[in-house]
């Protein structure tokens, strides 16, 4: 009954995935003919062929590693230091500071649009990356800050307090005693922040509107529209690609996240 | 009725020719300057309109070297979005995709739309469009030539003659032959009209034909002057008894999930015995690999009248398709060039590339049209009062609640009284 | 001690690039957008000061409403659904699977990770109806359930759960992690006296487990209740917030009002409301949980 249970909910969490993959391998004819669980006469790779180049899926995916690369690099970064200095160190208005970081998760992102698209406009940066870069970064923080602050507060005192009297300045601090130790913490906030700029959406739409540019995701929009009525089996195949490197990403930091989300949930 | 079609095409060229030309300003001299060309455009690259201004600018290229033609491509969705951010940073290329009027009169108001009817004539090739297209196109911008008729369509109902035959069907001639010949298909077990409900409005035109029918071709102008309104009976009856085909099931079941080509497919597989849509779809009436019916087995029917309705099928609904404006403050000398190429020869390279009917002059026109596009050409000839679309003066708000609410009205979740007021409303 | 935690320089230096990004990107714009709620118009056609104009209009939008109760309706059901099936797959990982669940763990928490696009699209397939039957109208089919089959994206009823499913379906087993996280951090001797005393294993879920699950399930609650309070990619992607305009959440109608009906002060005012209300659900949410505490 137990292990009933449990194949049933590992089915159900991964039936539409087999079925999206299954479905990707199918021949155009087989959609109309056969019922969509059939399962497919061949191995169609065509599909795939077809929604690399016709559908330049490659360069849609070239240009998110371009720019979910170096965001996330950033945010992580960022994050690990802003909230070190927010929570370690000691300091008057740190608290308010904090505050406003976190009040960021709650904005809605249509609300900046405007706005930042008048700023990059008269920066020139429309249609770059770096303007997309920033944005996520920007977008990332507010989260980032969130979690780590929580990772932070459980440093023990006492080993800071060791560092320096072995002579340590606060940089050596940092990098020697609090960043290690916050490891896994890096990995969760590494693959939220993954998470969110490789399925970013709105923010890609508005700030490139250059075909060469355009990230994943917004490449699989135009491509569904483009073919998605009609032409299941590229689709399909269009969103395998778009989906294999988050998968990808996951099994790399799988462990660590999961250990990470352990001990940040329990002290958020 | 080859012969007919270019008649009557050259019978307009010379019409136009005749015409004393009046000479507003000098026209400019050709330098052979490269031109630029960027379009934001909701078609994407290579597809319809782009694949023929390719052509001609690869043409062009040939005296003005280094000229290039870029398309932007930007979803519908987006697009209006997209056109206002960019025309407020001055970074409007010169070509983009028409928006909703009530956009377009504030891209005006900022200079980023030009006036073409001058400018053609300052460069000597306002005859190469035919006058009723120039004053159909006027007439949907409010008096001016803000784009170009690279189409020149007419809509009305696509049938399948085989099961027309099969069931011993005739083309209907009024809204009661309508419904009974869909009853004929719909006991047989056929879809009789094939809609998507994705895109809305190839159901709302729906309404507007009969509504032109019922209450004469004059009737949305008379809503747009505030001489009628929408929640009005007789336009209520008009969204009634397009809430009623939907009632008896003639969409088939699928129709909220349908999007435009799905919807086609089902007419050019047979599934579905009838098709309301524009002539531009005559392109994909005429490729084989898409229409398994077979191009000779399609027919056309003008929207059916209504008993006792003021309208009549010689006006027939009419529109250029999708429309392009034309970037003022990019407009150049180089540019002109251009423009001028485009004008000369796009109606043949249409007509020559995608069997395409356009508002321009043909004069060399292919050996072989296909019968579709004849009877397309045959259909605009005959047409004494060209009427336009539902939405065609509605704001940006009106037309997405008409789009949006009318797969609930033909699927029974919202009354034509309801229909109506929410697209009242959303004026307001 | 002291000194060095009270070090200017380093609190500039390590906080100074986050807080410079973070300014430049969310704050200013948000300030610059609020700006906008007491005007008219758009970036196109001009600006006009109306005062409070646009909150009155506010008030009385039939459409606003709908789509605020959209919003709720469905971050209320989504939320629910995910925390509550995330707590039951938690509570599943420790007792009947022990600490050997990293597999099924692993299975459960991918689909997270996938973009929301494409699973909004892999979702719209397996519903669809038309041109052909997706995967659960086949399945109806085949099994002989002809009267179920039915346009599930394309009625009110249906879409709205076909939404809240996928968003259960994407996201529980990310919380199922956090909640498990929770239970293994109980000591060991609590959970053997949860595991000897099956027959009251609600009051012991109740009386022992929860008061230690509470600051997890508190943190999973508001990254539910906040995430889909903000949804908008997956809407947009698998029914567009139709029909009509059923599933239009409030921020696609923030987004449809601003930028395809060129308001943007209004769109600006119904994007505050947006953010009002996420600020209303955390700190009710703080309030409840440290009222919970007291007692």
């Amino acid at each position: 009954m137990r292990r009933t249970a449990i194949t049933l909910l590992v089915v159900v969490e991964i039936l539409p995935l087999v079925w999206l993959f299954l479905s990707s391998l199918k021949q155009e004819s087989e959609f109309s003919l056969n019922p969509v669980y059939a399962l497919p006469e061949g191995i169609h790779l065509q599909n795939y062929v077809d929604a690399w180049t016709t559908g330049r899926v490659g360069t849609y995916f070239l240009n998110s590693l371009l720019v979910v690369l170096p965001s996330v690099l950033l945010v992580v970064l960022l994050c690990a230091t802003a909230a070190f200095a927010l929570e370690i160190l000691r300091w008057p208005g740190r608290n308010k500071v904090l505050l406003l970081f976190i009040a960021g998760i709650l904005v809605p992102g249509q609300m900046v649009l405007l706005p930042l698209f008048t700023i990059y406009f008269q920066l020139g940066l429309l249609n770059s990356k770096l303007a997309l870069i920033l944005t996520y970064v920007g977008f990332g923080l507010p989260l980032g800050v969130f979690l780590m602050v929580g990772y932070y507060k459980a440093v023990p005192r006492e080993v800071l307090e060791a560092a320096v009297v072995d002579g340590a300045t606060v940089y050596q601090a940092f990098r020697r005693v609090a960043l290690p130790m916050v490891g896994n913490a890096i990995a969760t906030v590494a693959l939220v922040s993954f998470l969110f700029i490789w399925g970013d959406l709105l923010l890609a739409l508005t700030f490139t509107s250059d075909s060469g540019e355009r990230t994943i995701q917004t490449g699989l929009l135009a491509f569904a529209d483009q073919y998605g009525a009609r032409r299941w089996g590229p689709t399909f195949a269009a969103i395998s690609i778009a989906t294999l490197p988050t998968l990808l990403v996951f099994v790399i930091l799988n462990q660590r996240v999961i250990r990470g989300l352990t001990a940040g949930a329990v002290k958020g | 009725m080859k012969r007919q079609l270019t008649a009557s095409l050259t019978s307009v060229a010379m019409l136009a020719t005749l015409a004393p030309m009046a000479v507003s300003a000098q026209a400019p001299e050709d330098t052979g300057a490269p031109v630029q060309v960027v379009n934001l455009t909701v078609v994407q690259e290579g597809q319809g309109w782009n694949a023929l201004l390719d052509l001609i600018t690869q043409d062009f290229a040939t005296t003005h070297e280094g000229s290039t033609y870029t398309v932007e491509y930007s979803p519908q969705e987006q697009h209006s979005q997209k056109v206002q951010l960019t025309a407020a940073q001055g970074a409007l290329p010169l070509l983009y995709t028409a928006p909703e009027l009530d956009v377009i009169a504030q891209l005006e108001a900022s200079g980023y739309v030009l006036d073409l009817e001058p400018e053609l004539e300052r460069l000597g090739v306002l005859d190469r469009i035919e006058p009723g297209a120039l004053s159909a196109t006027k007439t949907a911008f409010g008096g001016k030539l803000l784009a170009l008729p690279m189409q020149l369509n007419i809509e009305g109902f696509w049938y399948n003659k085989q099961l027309f035959e099969q069931h011993g069907v005739q083309p209907p001639t009024t809204w009661g032959e309508l419904i009974a010949a869909g009853e004929t298909f719909q006991a047989q077990g056929i879809q009789p009209l094939a809609a998507s409900g994705i895109q809305g409005w190839p159901i709302t035109r729906l309404i507007s034909g009969y509504i032109f029918r019922s209450l004469g071709p004059d009737a949305m102008q008379q809503v747009d002057a505030g001489t009628a309104s929408l929640t009005d009976p007789g336009y209520v009856a008009a969204a009634q008894a397009v809430a009623d085909l939907g009632a008896k099931g003639f969409f088939g079941q699928g129709v909220s999930d349908l999007d435009y080509d799905p919807a086609m497919d089902l007419f050019l597989q047979g599934q579905a015995a009838m098709f309301y849509m524009g002539s531009w779809a005559v392109a994909n009436f005429n490729d084989p690999e898409r229409n398994l019916i077979g191009a000779e087995n399609v027919g056309f029917f003008p929207f059916p009248n209504v008993e006792g309705g003021l309208g009549d099928s010689t006006q027939t609904p009419m529109n250029i398709g999708a429309t392009t404006l034309w970037n003022k403050a990019l407009y150049d000398d180089a540019a002109a060039q251009w423009l001028k190429a485009v004008a000369q020869s796009y109606g043949n390279v249409a007509l020559a590339e995608q069997g395409q009917v356009t508002g321009f002059v043909v004069d060399a026109p292919p050996a072989e049209l296909p019968a579709l596009t004849q009877l397309v050409t045959a259909q605009i000839a005959a047409t004494t009062t060209s009427v336009t679309w539902f939405e065609q003066l509605f704001t940006a708000r009106e037309l997405s609640a008409a789009f949006q609410n009318v797969v609930p009205l033909v699927t029974g979740q919202m009354s034509a009284e309801d229909y109506m007021r929410s697209v009242v409303d959303a004026g307001s | 001690m002291a000194a060095f935690l009270r070090d200017r320089r380093a609190v500039v230096l390590l906080l100074g690039p986050a807080l410079l990004v973070y300014t430049a990107v969310l704050l200013i714009p948000i300030i610059w957008s609020l700006g906008y709620t007491l005007f008219e118009g758009s970036i196109l056609g001009g600006f006009r000061y109306v005062g409070l104009q646009n909150f009155e209009t506010l008030a009385g939008d039939r459409r606003f409403w709908d789509a605020l109760r959209f919003s709720v309706g469905y971050a209320v059901a989504s939320t629910i659904g995910q925390v509550g099936a995330g707590l039951l797959l938690a509570l599943a990982y420790v007792f009947w699977l022990g600490r050997s669940s990293t597999l099924v763990r692993t299975v459960v928490f991918a689909p997270i990770v996938l973009p929301t696009v494409a699973v909004a699209t892999l979702f719209a397939k397996l519903f669809a109806i038309a041109p052909q039957y997706g995967l659960v109208n086949a399945g109806l089919d085949a099994v002989g359930l002809d009267g179920l089959i039915q346009p599930w994206l394309g009625q009110a009823s249906t879409a709205f759960w076909v939404i809240v499913l996928m968003d259960v379906w994407r996201a529980m087993g990310f919380y199922a992690v956090i909640l498990f996280a929770g239970l293994v951090e109980i000591p060991a001797d609590v959970l053997d006296a949860a595991r000897i005393d099956g027959a009251r294993r609600f009051t012991l879920f109740r009386r022992v487990l929860l008061p230690f699950l509470r600051p997890v399930l508190f943190t999973a609650l508001i990254f539910a209740l906040v995430g889909t309070l903000k949804v908008f990619d997956s809407v947009v992607a698998l029914t567009r917030g139709g029909p009509g305009s059923a599933t239009t959440p409030l921020t696609l109608y923030m987004y449809d009002t601003a930028f395809n009906f060129l308001d943007y002060g209004y769109g600006s005012t119904i994007a505050m409301a947006l953010a009002v209300l996420c600020l209303v659900v955390t700190l009710a949410l703080f309030r409840f949980a440290r009222a919970d505490v007291d007692r």
